[in-house]
């Protein structure tokens, strides 16, 4: 965990609403491992977010993320539109630490044409909103500002500057530097620039070197410096926010500016006589008192030595994000191996609050006995998560919602076990975690690109909605699981094939194992009845992949047993 | 874009020239073309890049990337249509330019450019055997006349707009034949003289009015001109050749480079040149002052003439074969440019200069030449200084002067017209090639300076624009819908 700043973007200022697109021809090994995903799948950045309907959600991956790794600064990524201040007020409020307005001319290259033409503001709109609003509202001096969209020189950071900006994206001029000559091909992966291609042949056209982008950007200083010395400032900070130092240029008149009136974009808010209009201190939420500062202590052994702990608790609804912060002590001293599976038992009593095992890494085992709130097992990464209801209650557990919305959202990987009903949206964007379930609400496995979930009951509409990857195994006890999925890039098909046999009845006796669930139990008695009914919902897309990775295997080996004159030699 | 992966695995493959041994007994282009499928797959490896630099480099911003494609698909029609849109001569142009789009194409970054012109040219001759390219003379008449002074790139250009765009226009050339530089000044053996006919054929048909062998301001006066016409333009293009002033310049066997060019497309032609003039290359030694295109051109024609021996030399030091660093992509490359003249057979030589031309009973015999230096100054500028020592002596009896032209002949058309002059002895105009005199608009080498056929073509584009303005606006123009009427 050696990174100091972790970004969620909300949305891209060139393609808000859209998002960047790489196409599966592109998505090689590489990466398809950094990104979780299966090679030749195609990724859409950022993608939507199902976990963030409201500022409160918002708030909540904010609050993950400084619990994960407290020495980071979170920083939000908005785009320049109308009423992007009040959303910036709203995230400095969720205690951010860094804002980012993005404006519509930058990163076009992976941009959706019709983004490229029609979406998205230029950054000075967003900017002017965003700072007024926030020194209206007293906020301002919380959160630094931060701005992208097709910065080039000096001018433009002083300008922006003045306008309320502290820290300054540049891509495309620096891509430039670098030898780029905007062909607007990266989404084809034939950059003859070497840039934005895996092909190697193209790589070795690349001919960029570090030495040019520390020139570019020390050039870029200097212009700045040179322009400060002209307006007679000698610090940066002092002309933030100082809109009042910027005028229109008359003598800029076409047709085109003669009707634009810049003034609300040079307003000076009269509260930035008494409000600060930059950032002056930290935007700080205590974390002190977090239950993972306990866990920690008491896995102490565990994680200095490997050996294994077993913990128990009794929480309550305001315990939020319980394990992220344990999560992110493992994963500083262990990257992404962790512990050995089951080194950390925690056992917990009673209702967790949101995001109950957020980010859990490999190692770690969660078992709750009660019910969660929304978001658990938010970014599950090798953990494993197991929900029951309380012992002696006397509710069918697969009929009863036990876990909120929004579960295994974006898990890469583990396993989770509930013995219950989920909420809305379980395991949207898995890319990697085996989850089994007693039954869903709508939307479950949207956008999932990896993993395998089991449902052994109902699930709502919309399932499998915009999903390119993993595998899901669903009971069909009424016969009606085809109305309620969405078929739009999914294949469903009865279980037939031995390994898909093997991995769900594998799948649902560790539920048993985990949960003791009655209804796994029955499934696995009389597997020859149930066995018809499970349904197997594959995407195209997968299906292709998979089969193109059987027929390698089956060329490798068809290779090794033929009489490959070579091996003789 | 015919194939996003063309440039990738498909080679830049030229067409080559004719094999030397055949291509320097006679006049004939001595560039080849590719068949069709291997065109196609040329056309197919432009990239259609989403900034593409070749339509910027190009004077006249030729859509490259688009007729690419149209030739890709076998479109001829389509891809002729885009390329004459912005140039009403793709077929000179596909033959004599230097390419200024090939030099810029992304893929020059690795050397492997789009045979971007080799590939317009094959456009243009498709379009023309499949009979695409028709006269189409303008549907009204706007009863306006342009008399359009000079028939090179430059007037033409401009005369086919003004003609498209419905005024009556009269062309005047001074020679016998339409043309300019590109009839008189550059070899058949790199354009076919044929192609012009076939070009003027057209615009004939289309109503352009053309008289040759008159010379405006002597045959036609100023009265007459200015009476006559609603506007005019000068393009008699910049043909005051740069002079050799040393000792024995006057030597009997010393010409002017475009004199004997002239002189020898007049006889591919078929016309009779007085023994007495005639300049010929026959078993002579031949020295070729002047490294440019010009003279690349006498170097082509000496050998076709049986010349002895060919030595071209320049004055300045020899460029480098690949970019220097601070001259880079996507400028214009000033390195050394080998012509298919100069793989015929002649010796090159840079960094001389001439001090004396010696001669023998009023015939040339030698030339004395130095090496010179070239070194920056303390301002920067470029110095030259002679070796000492390093004189020698050339042999030779023939000897041409290529080193450019200076400006346009002043004496005669433009001195009595009266038109003012920028400081280095161009026709002044503005930004709408306007002359200081109201009606008179200038185009091509004339305002310019002595340059391209594509940036004549460009600067009649522009000229012929304004006129059409000026003429519209003009107060004597009747309203437009009323010709129409009739």
């Amino acid at each position: 965990m050696p990174m100091n700043e972790l970004q969620i973007k909300i949305a891209q200022g060139a393609k808000p609403g859209e998002g960047g697109q790489l196409p599966g021809f592109k998505v090689n090994k590489i990466i398809a491992k950094t990104r979780k995903s299966t090679p030749g799948i195609t990724l859409i950045s950022p993608p939507p977010h199902h976990d963030i309907y409201s500022i409160e959600d918002l708030a909540q991956l904010i609050y993950d993320l400084k619990c994960t790794n407290p020495r980071a600064k979170v920083s939000v990524k908005l785009v320049s539109e109308d009423g992007v201040g009040t959303i910036a007020a709203g995230v400095a409020k969720a205690y951010s630490d860094l804002i980012i307005i993005s404006g519509c001319e930058g990163g076009t290259g992976a941009s959706p044409a019709s983004s490229i033409k029609h979406a998205g503001l230029p950054v000075e709109f967003g900017i002017a909103e965003t700072q007024q609003t926030l020194v209206m509202n007293n906020l301002r001096g919380r959160v630094k500002l931060q701005v992208d969209g097709q910065l080039k020189n000096g001018r433009d950071v002083v300008t922006l500057a003045c306008l309320g900006g502290e820290e300054f994206g540049f891509s495309t001029s620096a891509l430039i530097v670098l030898g780029c000559v905007m062909m607007r091909k990266c989404h084809m992966n034939t950059c003859p620039a070497g840039i934005a291609t895996q092909e190697k042949k193209l790589r070795k056209r690349f001919v960029g070197k570090s030495e040019y982008v520390i020139n570019f950007f020390k050039f870029i200083a200097e212009e700045i410096r040179e322009y400060l010395a002209e307006m007679g400032f000698t610090r940066f900070e002092d002309i933030v926010g100082r809109t009042d130092l910027l005028e229109v240029n008359k003598e800029v008149s076409n047709w085109k500016m003669k009707n634009i009136d810049l003034s609300s974009i040079l307003y000076l808010p009269k509260e930035a006589k008494v409000n600060d209009i930059r950032n002056t201190f930290p935007n700080i939420k205590s974390i002190e008192s977090h239950i993972d500062h306990t866990l920690i202590k008491e896995a102490g052994g565990a994680i200095k030595g490997a050996e294994k702990v077993w913990i128990s608790h009794n929480i309550n609804n305001v315990d939020r994000t319980i394990g992220a912060m344990l999560s992110g002590e493992i994963s500083k001293r262990y990257g992404e191996e962790g512990l050995p599976d089951d080194t950390i038992n925690c056992t917990f009593h009673g209702t967790a609050g949101q995001s109950f095992g957020a980010f859990l890494v490999k190692g770690v085992s969660f078992r709750l006995e009660g019910d969660a709130n929304d978001y658990i097992g938010k970014g599950l990464s090798g953990g494993k998560i197991v929900v029951v209801p309380p012992q002696g209650s006397t509710f069918k557990p697969e009929e009863n919602i036990i876990i909120g919305n929004t579960s295994l959202y974006g898990a890469t990987g583990g396993e989770a076990y509930i013995r219950g009903v989920a909420g809305e949206r379980f395991c949207v964007r898995n890319s990697g975690a085996k989850a089994v379930i007693e039954g869903t609400g709508d939307h479950c496995c949207e956008y999932m690109t990896g993993g395998r979930v089991v449902v052994l009951g109902k699930t709502g509409r919309n399932f499998a909605a915009g999903m390119s990857g993993g595998i899901a195994y669903v009971y069909d006890k009424e016969g009606n699981f085809e109305y309620f999925c969405n078929k739009g890039l999914v294949d469903l098909l009865p279980v037939e094939d031995k390994a898909d046999i093997q991995e769900l009845q594998e799948m649902v006796s560790k539920h048993l194992l985990y949960t003791q669930s009655t209804l796994a139990s029955k499934v696995l008695t009389n597997w020859e009845e149930y066995l018809p009914r499970f349904v197997k919902v594959i995407p195209f897309e997968y299906k292709k992949v998979l089969e193109e990775l059987k027929l390698k295997e089956l060329q490798r080996k068809l290779q090794l047993t033929e009489d490959d004159p070579s091996r003789h030699e | 874009m015919g194939d996003p992966k063309g440039f990738m695995t498909i080679k830049r493959k030229e067409s080559g020239y004719r094999a030397k041994n055949e291509r320097i007994y006679d006049y004939g282009e001595v560039e080849q073309t590719l068949n069709e499928e291997d065109r196609k797959l040329q056309a197919s490896r432009c990239m259609d890049c989403g900034v593409p630099f070749c339509h910027w480099a190009c004077p006249v911003g030729s859509k490259i990337p688009d007729w690419q494609d149209s030739l890709f698909r076998a479109n001829f029609k389509e891809a002729y249509e885009i390329l004459h849109s912005t140039n009403s001569f793709p077929e000179f142009t596909g033959r004599v330019c230097p390419a200024l789009c090939e030099k810029s194409c992304v893929l020059a970054i690795h050397e492997e450019a789009v045979t971007i012109r080799e590939n317009e040219c094959a456009i243009v001759e498709k379009a023309f055997e499949a009979g695409v390219i028709k006269p189409t003379p303008p549907r009204f008449r706007t009863g306006k006349k342009v008399a359009v002074i000079g028939s090179g790139p430059g007037g033409l250009s401009a005369a086919d707009l003004l003609n498209r765009a419905g005024h009556s226009v009269t062309v005047f050339e001074k020679n016998d034949a339409i043309g300019g530089l590109l009839r008189y000044g550059i070899p058949d053996f790199k354009l076919n003289k044929g192609v012009i006919d076939r070009r003027i054929g057209i615009f004939m048909e289309e109503g352009i009015e053309f008289k040759t062998n008159v010379n405006v301001g002597v045959d036609i006066t100023k009265e007459e001109l200015l009476g006559n016409y609603d506007a005019i333009i000068l393009a008699i293009g910049a043909e005051q050749p740069r002079g050799l002033e040393v000792e024995g310049h006057e030597l009997d066997g010393v010409h002017y480079a475009i004199d004997f060019l002239m002189q020898q497309n007049k006889v591919v032609a078929g016309q009779d040149i007085p023994k007495d003039e005639r300049i010929s290359a026959k078993d002579k030694k031949v020295l070729v002052i002047g490294g440019g295109d010009t003279g690349s051109d006498c170097v082509g024609t000496s050998i076709r003439q049986k010349a002895q021996s060919v030595i071209q030399i320049e004055i300045l030091p020899k460029p480098p074969v690949k970019r220097d660093d601070n001259n880079p992509w996507p400028y214009w490359p000033n390195t050394l440019r080998t012509s298919s003249s100069h793989k015929e057979g002649c010796e090159r030589r840079w960094s001389l200069a001439t001090k004396r031309i010696i001669g023998e009973e009023g015939k040339v015999k030698q030339a004395e030449v130095v090496t010179v230096e070239w070194n920056k100054d303390e301002n920067g500028n470029w110095q030259m200084n002679e070796v000492p020592g390093s004189t020698e002596i050339i042999d030779a009896d023939l000897i041409l002067l290529s080193m450019g032209f200076t400006q346009p002949v002043h004496v005669g058309l433009l001195d009595g017209l009266g038109v003012e002059y920028d400081n280095r002895g161009n026709v002044k105009t503005n930004d709408k090639k306007q002359t200081s005199i109201e009606k008179i608009f200038a185009a091509g080498d004339v305002e310019r300076g002595a340059s391209l056929v594509v940036h004549a073509i460009e600067s009649g584009r522009i000229a012929a624009a304004n006129v059409d303005v000026f003429i519209r606006s003009h107060k004597k123009v009747e309203d437009l819908s009323l010709s129409l009427a009739h």
